[in-house]
Formats: C-alpha cells, structure tokens, sequence
C-alpha cells in the first residue's frame, strides 16, 4: 500500500515537474522569509530548563548573597611591574572607562580605584577605596604597594604575586552580552595602548564570543559544505544540471527545517548550528538515486523509464535509510535536554524531508535534463570499466574469499578499540572551544597563570539548625577558614574568600596592623562588631556577597584555574572528605557557573550516552524489519558498531576529552554508517532474486562483487561526498566544529569501507544460517 | 566657606516668610530650594533626639534590623553633633557612633566597639559609602555640601497632591552618582522624593519620604525609604519618640558618652 503510494508520487512527480518545482521552490521562499528573526542561545544555562535542580539551587545562592550571574576580568600586564605612575593612572582611566559601558553593573566592579580597603593610618581606620587616584609621588607609590602586598584579599586577586598583573573584575547586568561589553573594554584598552598588554577573559566572553562566531560559522560553513559537495558531484558525474539539482535538494531540506524552527521562536543553539551541516550530509544519500539512474539509462536508453526503474530498485533502501537516520536522531526527543530535543527533532524533520524531496523534487529535476548530457555523464558508470568499481569489487573479494582472516584482524582491532575506550575521559571546557592561538584562550591562560583564577565556584557552607548568627561564633569561622586552607590544596584552586577573611582582615587593622591578630576572634560578640564596624564604611555588597542577611550562612568564593568541568567536581570532594574528618552541624552545597557547568555538562554527556543506546536499539530493530530478519540485521549492525566502537577507541588513545560535541557524534554516526548497510544488504538480497529466475544463477559471492562494484560505488560516493562536506568544517576557528569535522570524515571513509569488507565476509562466513531458509 | 553658609542662612531666613505662605510663592533659585530644604530636613531645632528602626530588605523578602537612638546638637556656623547607640542586633548592643559634622571640611567618626572596649576613629574618606550596612549612605543622613553640586529648576509639578519644586542637582566632581533629581515639598521644604542617576545615566537609588507629621511644630519625615534599584536592596527607617528642642549641651558629644553614654539619652 505504501509503496503504491510513493509509487504515484514519483509519476506525479515525472509528469508534472514544472509544478512539483515550483511548489518546492514558494516553501522555500516562505521559510527564508523567517530566517530574518534568527536568535542564537549559546548561555549554557539553557542547557537545562530553567526549573531545573541546579538552575533553581543557583538562582537562589545568587538572590541570597547578591551574586551576579557574570563576571568579565579584565587583566593589565607590564612586564616591568605595574606599580607605576604611568600604569597605574591607565587602571585608572580604564577602571572608569568600564563603569560608564552600558550592561555593566558599575556599583560593584572591583579594580584598584573601586575596590574597598580597610586601613588603619594614624589611628584612624579607613574603608575606602583602594586607590581613588593614581599616586603621585613614590612615597603614596610605596604606600599602595605596602598595602596591596599585605592584604592576602587582594594579592592573586587584584595584583599578582609578581606585581605584574593587575586585575579588573567586571560583574555584568542580568541579559547583558558579554561580547559586546569585551568588545567595548577591549576598544578602552586600545587607547592607553602599550607597553602593557591588556586581556579580556571570563566565561561570558568565551561564550558570547563563542555565540557571535557560530552564527558566522552557520551562514559561512553550511553553504561552504554545500558548494564542496556541489563540485565533488561535479566531478563524478560531470554534469553542472544533476549536481545542481543535487545542492538544491540538500538546501531545501535544511531552509525548510531552519525556517521552521526559526519561524516556530526557538533560539539556535550550539547543536542545532551544525544541523544544515548534517543535513546536507544526509542529502548525500540520494546520490543512491542519480547513481543508480545512470546504470539504469545506460541499459533503458530512456529517461523515464529509467527514473522510475531506478526509483523502482532504490526506493525501499532509501526509505528505509531516511527511516534509521531519522529514528537514530528523534531518539533524542525524548532526552531532557533542551537543545538536544531541539536538535534532536530538528535533524529528523529534515531527514523525512529530504526523502519526500527524493521522491518529489528529484525525479522532476532529472526530467529536465537533456538526454545527450545523460548519455555523457552515464558512459563512464559501467561496472567493468570504472577503475572506482574494480577497486571496490577487489575489496569485496577480499571480504567473500578470507572471511575467517578478515574476522580475525577485525575482532583484533575491535579488542584494542574496547581498551581505548576505556581510557575515555569525560570533561568540558567552553574555553578550549577556541583555538589555542584565539584571543579569547590566550586571556584566560595568561589570567590563569598570574592570578588566582578565572573560573568562578562558590560553596555554601549553612547551619544544619538554621540557626540566626550561626556564622559569627569562633567555631564556625574556624571551620570555614580550615575548609578554605584544604580546599587551596588543590592545584586546580587558585584563591579563596570568604567572611572569615573579612574579620581577620578588621581584627588585624583594629590592633594596630599586627599580625598575631590575623586570626578568627575568640568570641562571637567580637565578630559581630567587626563585621558590624566593616559595614559601617564598606559597600554592603562586600558583606552581603559572602555571608546572608542572618548570618546562617557564608558563601566561600572559589576562583579556580581552569574551566575544566572536573575542577569543580575535585572541590566538591575536597569537601566532602573535609566534612568527614571534621565533624560540625553544617551543611555545604555547591554554587556557581562552574559548578553549572560540571552539572549541565554531566547532563548533556548522559543524555547522549542514553540517547546513543536507545538509537542502538531502534536502529537494529528497523534493521530486522527492513530484512525481515534478525541474522541479516545482525549482518549490517556488527560493521556498524565495529566502526563506532573503532572511533571511540581511537578517542580514548588520542587523549581527547569526550565533551558535548564529541558525544552529538555518536548519533550521528549511527544514523550515518546505517545507510550503507541497508543499502548494500538490500541491493544485494535484491540481484539474488532476480538471478534465481535465471538459468545460471550467480554465486553468492559473485553477486557480492557486483553489489559491490555497483551500488558500493554509490556507498564510496555517498560517503567522499559525507566527508567533503564535512571536511570544511576543519578550517573552523572553533574546536568543537574541527572535531566534529575531524570524526565525520573519518568515520564515513572508515564505515563504507567496512561496509564494503565485512559484510561480505560475514554473509560469507555464515551462509549456512542466512540462507537456510 | 563659613561666610558662605551664613549668607546662605541669611537668605534662608529672608525666605522664610515665603513658605509661610506658599500661595504667594515668588519664583526661586534652584540652590536657594535646596539650602531651604538642608534647613528643613537636616537642621531643624537646636537638638533632636528620635529611637530610630531601620528595616534592611533584601530581593529574596530578607530582613534584616538595625536599632539605635540618634542624638543631634547644632553647633554655630553650620557645624553639628551626631551621637548614635546601638540597641540591636545583640552582639552590636552597646555599640556606639560619634560624628563631628563640619560645614567646612570632612567630618571626624569615632566608634566603640565594647568587645574591644576601644573607641576607634574612623575617616570619613566616602561619605557618600554606606551607612551601617544600609541603603543610606553617610551624606543621606547628615547631608551633603550645597556647593559641590550645580542645581537646576527643572519644574513645579505635583507629587502626591502636594506641589513641588522639581530639582535637578549635578556633582561638580565624581561622586556616586552623575545627577540627582529632587521633588522638594513647597510647603514644609521636606524632600519628598529623589531619584539618584549613575554615570550611565540609569536610575539607580530612590528616596522616599513617607509620613510627615508636624512634631514640637518642626513637620518630619516620620518614614524614608532608600531603594536600590538595580540591586533590589531597600532600606526603611522609621522615627519614633521625636523630640526636638531638649537642651542638648554640645560638649556632652565626647568620647566619654560613647563609652558610658547618660542614661537619658538613650532610654
């Protein structure tokens, strides 16, 4: 019935192209037409819905301690120290530059001239700025030199331990774009000029940064891919119409699923910026269609007959193919992820497309072309001659006639593959999405080395009792300041602050700047008028950002010195074995965008993971459908797992972490590799019955030479055009695209060529069970 | 300086028949508003003495209190005497304030700190940073030089039924805030509301004051709210046991009462 069905789309679509045309080519137009109001999310926080565990925890920590969300750090590095007139009056100037730069929450920027220092000078304490003006002299030059280095708040903070780097910690508005606001530091920076080198780091500059060049990628790369692909199939079937015709089916798809998803109010994400790309790597799978066309012109001598022959013997693999690779991605509809989803549905909506536009768009594009240009183009596609044919043929041969061989070496590769991924390591860093050489990683190396750290974490240590000025007593301050003394243990940890450094600091002023009183006060009541003293003259968000309003809480501020999402996890640990050893009435949880991260990366990697499995299942299951069999499903899924297997193995000894982009590959290999093993299974199993009939029935093996010298080659194309497009995503500046572009191409060359060796072998090696029936 | 302030006194008390009889009202000068306004707001009576409760808001519905009594002498010349104790919170009972508010230059703090049993003097760098911990800052409660602003009449409008000299004030030099706009009561010269711009020109502090009520014959502000805009941060301060005109003697302002203050003063 169904077959009927697309049967007659075809015809419609052979005797009446001009219309089929046209109808394809107004969708088109109207879903450009939304393609104006495009918006790209690249705030990770959106990874998870907004009601999520965390998003809800974090937003609470924020609110209670009056914590921004965003922070940029800005650096001033001279290599002859920066306690200097000239440096200092430019932190200056570029301290009140950034005040007045729109999207900054100028009342808590904390630099030399903003930031609160607490004093005692002639018996006189002073809360204050630190520097309100440049000093002018050396004596006030010494004098903020003395104090910078005395006070541990500000060293890896503000200065660096060398006084080579001065710091600028720049909280932004909520909704503020962090690219545009380091675009502006970075044009206030360029006037003061050098010899000080200036750099602009922190998360929201890696990821809006990482925003604004996605959306470059996604109008450069996929019509880059498109036109590559576009001059490969020029090159095979050296015919400028076909080709054309070819692209324009792989655009369609991706315009008409972009558009929808645009036009529907969905922002595009990291993930769903790749999906034209996919796309028009899916679109290469009717190049089954025009390869089988040409054979089939070549023995028809006529066009129509031809297109609807060809549509005849590839139509049920290309149905099927789209139905794995859609089903290999809707699988991910059903993850909790919100950007997944949408990629998810995204990529498996265009794939459906894709097919109907096989079935459609295609057979009426071929009706225009000129029998002469066909007749060209089919001369070389002869099976005996095509040097491409004898090649895979050879490859074939050696699957049907050294089975045993070729399964030995392959269990032999697969047992070292299955070792590499175990040395699998699991992390994300948004920062290493750019190259090592970008202006984005080189900020926050340089940051990284001389200061405590870029990386934000927060810990919330609380009173199991909830109990008011828990906090203030001699105990609890002790506790904090010995987890902060274990927790700068860490390597991945560069500075700590918390209250308990507030009162020591206070402690020590109040008795004449000595530092046997740089310690926890002995009672309560004493705290409580430090603190109440430092509140008299400070900013009240200096308190408010490290103790809540009862004082049932503190909130240790953690600057860590890499974006690793696994740094977080090592303090969350440290933590926890504090907890053990030291056995108090507190409770501490986790905060921060690094802490975010940690959680939203674990979230994405399992989501993928799972929906990975689940694509596993769904694939062989449309496999034993498809054959109508589950040993022939058996047959076309162990080369597809073995390819899978390989390139994850080849993870794990590379050293490379499996981060959200690689674990979006899993997927998509599944939904790839399939296509070959249906192809090549149905063709084969195709020939077999229509040689039966014949007096001379050909062997089984020789009937895996001829699928693969014939449909194969159609495999190999579909898989250099798959890796051609994919191969422009290698001069991305972006890591995850280089990745990506990186594993699909060698995953399609390795997966058609399996396909091409095992499934031979395996038909071969167990014939007895296929063909017992 | 001084000259200064007593011309500015002079013209004040020239003024004054004026708001006695708003319906004839000539038209001002935008700093002739604003210095009647310091006199009404920050100056009335010889002394003053009020319990004041402070309620600090935060975004998440938090509060948190202050309670201290607060004591003022004026001194000739503009000068004046602040004297604060501190009720609650507990561990900061018995904690006390001292400022010596000149007209002509910074102000001297001392504070004690009984823990300590030490008076620790404080400079007075940032009048315009916090006032313990609050949404008013130093300058918001004992007020700020009429010099170091330029002032505007912007209009006369209406607020909340009563009419208002609308006035526009701009630092001189840096401060925290780049303009500041005042709705000055005509009547009782209170401001009733003001709005603070930061230097990217976005409102950022709102004061308002609630609940004028006339005590020994001086109209207060019983109620003033300090909102922090774009923090969310609020700060309420409510005036109880008002007194004006006690008989305050300047000298009693020392650093003795800040130790032991009399128990008059801070019953």
């Amino acid at each position: 019935m169904r077959k009927l069905r697309d049967f007659s789309l075809v015809h419609f679509s052979v005797d009446h192209p001009r219309w089929v045309v046209a109808v394809t080519l107004l969708v088109t137009l109207l879903a450009l037409s939304a393609f104006p109001k495009v918006r790209t999310d690249t705030n990770p926080k959106n990874m998870l819905p907004a009601d999520s565990a965390v998003r809800v925890s974090n937003d609470a920590v924020e609110k209670t301690f009056g914590l921004y969300e965003d922070m940029i750090v800005v650096g001033i590095k001279n290599e002859a120290g920066v306690l200097n007139k000239t440096t200092l009056e430019k932190i200056k100037r570029i301290n009140d530059g950034i005040l007045k730069v729109p999207g900054v929450a100028a009342r808590d920027v904390a630099g030399f001239s903003t930031i609160d220092n607490v004093t005692v000078d002639k018996g006189t304490l002073q809360v204050g700025p630190l520097m309100p003006e440049a000093p002018g002299d050396t004596r006030a030059l010494e004098g903020l030199s003395k104090q910078l280095f005395e006070n541990p708040m500000f060293v890896g903070r503000i200065i660096s331990g060398d006084g080579k780097t001065a710091a600028i910690y720049v909280p932004l508005e909520k909704g503020a774009n962090g690219k545009s606001i380091a675009d502006k530091i970075r044009e206030i920076v360029k006037t003061e000029g050098g010899p000080e080198n200036y750099y602009v780091a922190g998360d929201p500059v890696a990821r809006d940064t990482f925003g604004a060049e996605m959306f470059k990628l996604m109008a450069i790369f996929a019509p880059m891919a498109g036109l590559l692909m576009f001059a490969a199939r020029y090159l095979m079937f050296g015919d400028l119409f076909l080709s054309a015709a070819l692209m324009m089916d792989a655009m369609i798809a991706t315009i008409w699923s972009m558009g929808l998803l645009i036009a529907l109010g969905y922002p595009i994400h990291i993930m769903s910026s790749m999906a034209p790309v996919f796309l028009m790597a899916i679109a290469t799978d009717s190049i089954h269609i025009f390869n089988e066309f040409y054979f089939r012109y070549r023995e028809e001598k006529d066009k129509k007959t031809a297109i609807i022959k060809t549509m005849e013997a590839v139509g049920r693999p290309v149905r099927y193919t789209a139905l794995a690779t859609a089903a290999g991605f809707s699988v991910l509809l059903f993850m909790d992820i919100v950007p997944v989803k949408i990629f998810g549905g995204l990529v498996a909506f265009g794939t459906v497309l894709l097919r109907v536009l096989s079935f459609s768009f295609i057979p009426a594009m071929f009706t225009f072309v000129g029998e002469k240009s066909i007749e060209k183009a089919s001369r070389g596609e002869d099976a005996q001659s095509s040097r491409i044919s004898q090649f895979l043929a050879h490859l074939a041969r050696l699957g049907a006639h050294k089975p045993q061989v070729v399964v030995l070496i392959g269990l032999a590769l697969f047992v070292v593959a299955v070792y590499g991924t175990t040395r699998i390591k699991v992390n994300n860093n948004m920062v290493e999405w750019f190259t090592k050489s970008s202006e984005v990683r080189t900020a926050d190396r340089v940051m990284n080395e001389a200061l405590g750290g870029t990386s934000l974490g927060y810990l919330v240590v609380g009173s199991t009792g909830d109990e008011d000025e828990f906090i203030k007593s001699p105990q609890a301050l002790r506790y904090i300041e010995g987890l902060q003394r274990s927790l700068e243990k860490l390597p991945t940890v560069g500075k700590t602050t918390s209250v308990v450094d507030y009162v020591k600091r206070i402690g020590r002023v109040l008795h004449k700047d000595d530092p046997a009183y740089d310690k926890v006060p002995e009672s309560k009541e004493l705290a409580g008028q430090y603190l109440f003293l430092f509140a008299m003259s400070a900013k009240p968000s200096d308190l408010d950002n490290v103790v809540d309003p009862y004082f049932k809480k503190a909130n240790i501020w953690i600057q860590l010195k890499t974006w690793d999402a696994g740094a977080m996890h090592g303090v969350i640990e440290a933590a926890q074995n504090y907890q053990r050893d030291n056995p108090f009435p507190v409770e501490i949880k986790p905060a921060g965008i690094a802490y975010f991260n940690l959680v939203w990366n674990n979230a994405v990697l399992w989501d993928m993971i799972k929906g990975f499995l689940l694509a596993l299942v769904v694939i062989f299951a449309i496999l034993s459908v498809n054959f109508r069999s589950v040993k022939w499903a058996m047959v076309g899924y162990i080369p597809l797992l073995f390819t899978v297997i390989l390139i994850y193995g080849a993870v794990g000894f590379a050293g490379k972490d499996f981060d959200m982009p690689i674990s979006v590959l899993s997927c998509l290999s599944l939904g790839m590799a399939v296509d070959f093993a249906i192809h090549f299974i149905n063709r084969f199993r195709l020939r077999l019955a229509e040689g039966r009939g014949a007096a001379a029935p050909e062997s089984i093996e020789e009937a895996l030479v001829w699928t693969a010298a014939r449909p194969g080659k159609g495999v190999l194309r579909n898989a250099i055009l798959f890796a051609a497009a994919f191969s422009v995503m290698l001069f991305a500046p972006l890591t995850p695209y280089i990745t990506v572009g990186a594993f699909i191409v060698c995953m399609m060359l390795l997966s058609a060529v399996f396909c091409i060796i095992y499934i031979p072998a395996l038909i071969v090696l167990f014939r007895k069970q296929l063909f017992a029936a | 300086m001084t000259r200064l302030i007593l011309q500015m006194m002079i013209a004040a008390a020239l003024l004054a028949p004026a708001s006695a009889a708003p319906a004839t009202v000539q038209p001002m000068d935008a700093a002739g508003i604003v210095s009647k306004m310091q006199q009404a707001f920050f100056y009335p009576g010889e002394s003053f003495r009020a319990r004041i409760k402070m309620t600090l808001k935060d975004v998440s519905g938090g509060e948190r209190f202050r309670e201290l009594t607060m004591l003022r002498v004026n001194m000739p010349g503009g000068d004046q005497k602040y004297f604060m104790y501190f009720h609650a919170p507990g561990d900061v009972r018995r904690m006390a304030f001292l400022i010596y508010k000149y007209a002509a230059k910074e102000s001297d703090r001392w504070l004690f700190i009984p823990a300590l049993s030490l008076v620790q003097r404080i400079a007075a760098k940032d009048s315009q940073s916090s006032f313990v911990g609050s949404d008013f800052s130093y300058e918001d409660v004992s007020g700020r030089n009429i010099e170091a602003d330029t002032h505007k009449l912007l209009r006369e409008e209406e607020l909340g039924g009563r009419p208002c000299y609308v006035v526009e004030s701009m630092p001189k030099a840096a401060a925290a805030y780049k303009r500041k706009v005042s709705w000055i009561d005509k009547t009782t010269f209170l401001p009733l509301r003001e709005e603070y711009y930061d230097v990217q020109n976005q409102l950022f502090r709102e004061f308002s004051a609630e609940e004028i009520k006339e005590i020994d014959g001086v109209p207060t502000a019983l109620k003033r709210s300090m909102k922090n805009v774009k923090s969310g941060h609020q700060t309420v301060v409510e005036f109880s046991d008002t007194k004006y005109r006690l008989g305050l003697k300047p000298e009693d302002f020392s650093e003795r009462a800040l130790r032991n203050p009399p128990g008059s003063w801070i019953k």
